[in-house]
């Protein structure tokens, strides 16, 4: 590819690490320098101040043991699952749904329906939190709607520990389902309009082609949108730190936010949160190598 | 992957063919209004709590209590002036503006560097430093908030810009550099081989050739990348708390907390940082929808 009778070896090399090493050194610092040292304070008794002075003592997996064994670790872990159910059972399908219309023209205003249901996806999530917060609050207009129906009804929802997920799962579904719309809607616009002519001059019906055709084309694609689903539910603390703060009694509470309260809220437990920070890691890689199993069963993501 | 951005919306008027009229009709009237109702109760749900915040930010807080549906008796429009001043607006905006700005461009500049590299030099650390790039773009980064937090501790980059930017543009760059390695691997080699016959050097033929047929993707990155910073609070959150150095989203936050009585303020808040991204959105809509299908099918 290069003709080496134009630039020397040598002169390659300087300008190949010229250019990659400022992007490489910043990269490295901010993500695999801190997860090593994540994995080392993990296992010490680390309670503050200067870490240079090494005033700590190894502890084995003493944190690891004292998550497993926390029941808010069990409950995030939990509000988690549900994150991914509603994305999976709600988001998805939806988006699909909607991209697929959209996509098949069956209804008109396509483009602007497009623009209203991805829309919530781009205002800050500390904004929707708050909004919803209020909406959904004792004050808040739910309570004066229901109370037209059924008077003396009161918002009980963010107030009571074993429903306060729901309000929170709604508005992910508010929030989200735009996206996976955009994500179908461009990947079925890569479909060849000829092959859908040829199902439709052999006489294929709408549900026979979205099913014999269509499905088996984005396959790649929604498996895409599940790990998606998965490692956006790992990431899904702003919503819920501006929407409840993981309250009602912490029931809201996601591994992500579950860390971030040992770590910050109270007497801060650095090393224990580090433990829950490389439980997520280990999900994640999990999560990573799955994802390239089954695009390798799949033939990759669509192309 | 540059064919996800074949526009719709050309596609729609291109074919306006019997084909799809007859499409609409084919599949009958009832299964039609199910669809009409869905997403016009979907488009419905998106706006009416948009306008609902919005009516409300002109409602004194008493106001709001005892009438949270309907219209203001009198339009209170000194929610703003208060909710403006209170939060001090004119810095968390300023704030943003410049950690968006400057960790846009680094993430920019960076990973189209060194995008050049492992796209047109070969190494033999190309795959391992790629790939190093690639598992970052699937990555949880919530996972690196107390170590991060602990870093910027210890070197006593708390409280400092300097601070805030550096993990911002190493967070943008695992995405950054999959996006412009895959689109500078599409651009011929002969533009770069007619530059080095002219004798320009490698750093040469990055700024006089790469950079500006690089144009589409440094404008995909900077839209996904630009929304990703301009919303981004988790971070920011850990690693600043001095007010002047606060973005739109930490200083929003204010309005849950101490101030989450103060219903009047805290509509006007919300509708202060509701107004940018939407803005950019509605005006922008089929670049951003595109660098979103590309960007998350890819993450």
């Amino acid at each position: 590819m290069n003709p080496p009778h134009l630039y020397s070896k040598s002169e390659e090399r300087r300008a190949y690490w010229l250019l990659v090493l400022p992007a490489v050194v910043i990269y490295w610092a901010v993500t695999a320098f801190p997860l090593l040292f994540s994995i080392v304070l993990s296992m010490t008794d680390y309670s503050g101040g200067p870490i240079f002075a090494f005033d700590f003592k190894f502890v084995g997996l003493h944190n690891y043991v004292s998550m497993f064994k926390d029941p808010y670790f069990w409950i995030s872990l939990k509000n988690n699952v549900y994150i991914i159910l509603i994305s999976v059972l709600g988001q998805i399908p939806l988006g699909f749904i909607f991209a697929y219309v959209i996509f098949r023209k069956l209804v008109r205003f396509g483009d602007f329906f497009q623009t209203m249901i991805y829309l919530p996806a781009v205002i800050s999530p500390i904004v929707v939190g708050i909004l919803w917060q209020t909406f959904f609050s004792p004050y808040g207009p739910l309570t004066k709607i229901m109370q037209h129906f059924q008077p003396g009804w009161r918002s009980t929802f963010l107030l009571d520990p074993k429903r306060a997920i729901i309000p929170v799962l709604f508005v992910m579904l508010w929030m989200y389902t735009g996206t996976y719309l955009i994500i179908f809607l461009a990947n079925l616009q890569k479909i060849e309009p000829t092959i859908l002519e040829a199902a439709k001059i052999e006489g294929a019906t709408e549900f026979q082609t979205l099913w014999h055709v269509i499905l088996p084309a984005l396959s790649g694609v929604i498996v895409t949108t599940i790990i998606l689903a998965i490692s956006g539910s790992l990431k899904s603390f702003n919503l819920i730190f501006a929407m409840t703060q993981g309250n009602p009694a912490r029931r809201t509470s996601v591994l992500a936010l579950y860390m971030y309260d040992t770590a910050f809220r109270g007497a801060p437990n650095y090393p224990k949160a580090s433990a829950i920070s490389i439980f997520i890691v280990i999900l994640s890689i999990i999560l990573i190598i799955i994802t390239k199993a089954v695009e390798n069963r799949y033939g990759g993501r669509e192309e | 992957m540059s064919k996800a951005s074949v526009s719709y919306k050309s596609r729609g008027k291109e074919k306006k063919s019997s084909m799809e009229r007859s499409l609409r009709e084919e599949i009958g009237p009832l299964p039609r209004i199910v669809l009409y109702v869905l997403l016009l109760g979907f488009t419905f749900l998106t706006l009416y709590p948009l306008i609902w915040m919005a009516i409300n930010s002109f409602k004194t807080t008493q106001e709001f209590l005892l009438n949270p549906l309907g219209l203001p008796n009198r339009w209170f429009a000194k929610n703003y002036s208060l909710a403006w001043r209170l939060a001090n607006f004119s810095t968390l905006f300023l704030n943003s503006i410049l950690y968006t700005g400057i960790s846009t461009i680094g993430v920019i500049w960076f990973s189209l560097a060194a995008a050049f590299a492992f796209a047109k030099i070969k190494s033999r650390f190309t795959p391992f430093l790629y790939g190093g790039f690639l598992i970052g773009i699937l990555f949880t980064i919530e996972s690196l908030m107390i170590p991060l937090y602990l870093m910027a501790f210890t070197t006593g980059l708390v409280n400092t810009r300097v601070g805030v930017l550096i993990p911002y543009i190493g967070l943008g760059l695992p995405l950054g550099i999959y996006l412009c390695t895959e689109f500078i691997k599409g651009l011929p080699d002969s533009v770069i081989e007619a530059g080095r016959i002219d004798g320009a050097s490698y750093l040469k033929i990055f700024i006089y050739i790469i950079i500006p047929m690089a144009k589409p993707v440094i404008a995909t990155v900077a839209i996904l990348n630009g929304l990703g910073i301009w919303n981004e609070f988790m971070l920011i959150n850990i690693l600043v708390s001095r007010g002047n150095l606060l973005s739109l989203p930490v200083g929003i936050m204010k309005f849950s907390g101490a101030l989450a009585s103060d219903y009047g303020k805290q509509f006007a808040a919300l509708v202060i940082g509701t107004v940018p991204t939407v803005t950019f959105y509605l005006v922008l809509r089929n670049r951003i929808t595109q660098g979103v299908a590309v960007g998350a099918t890819k993450g």
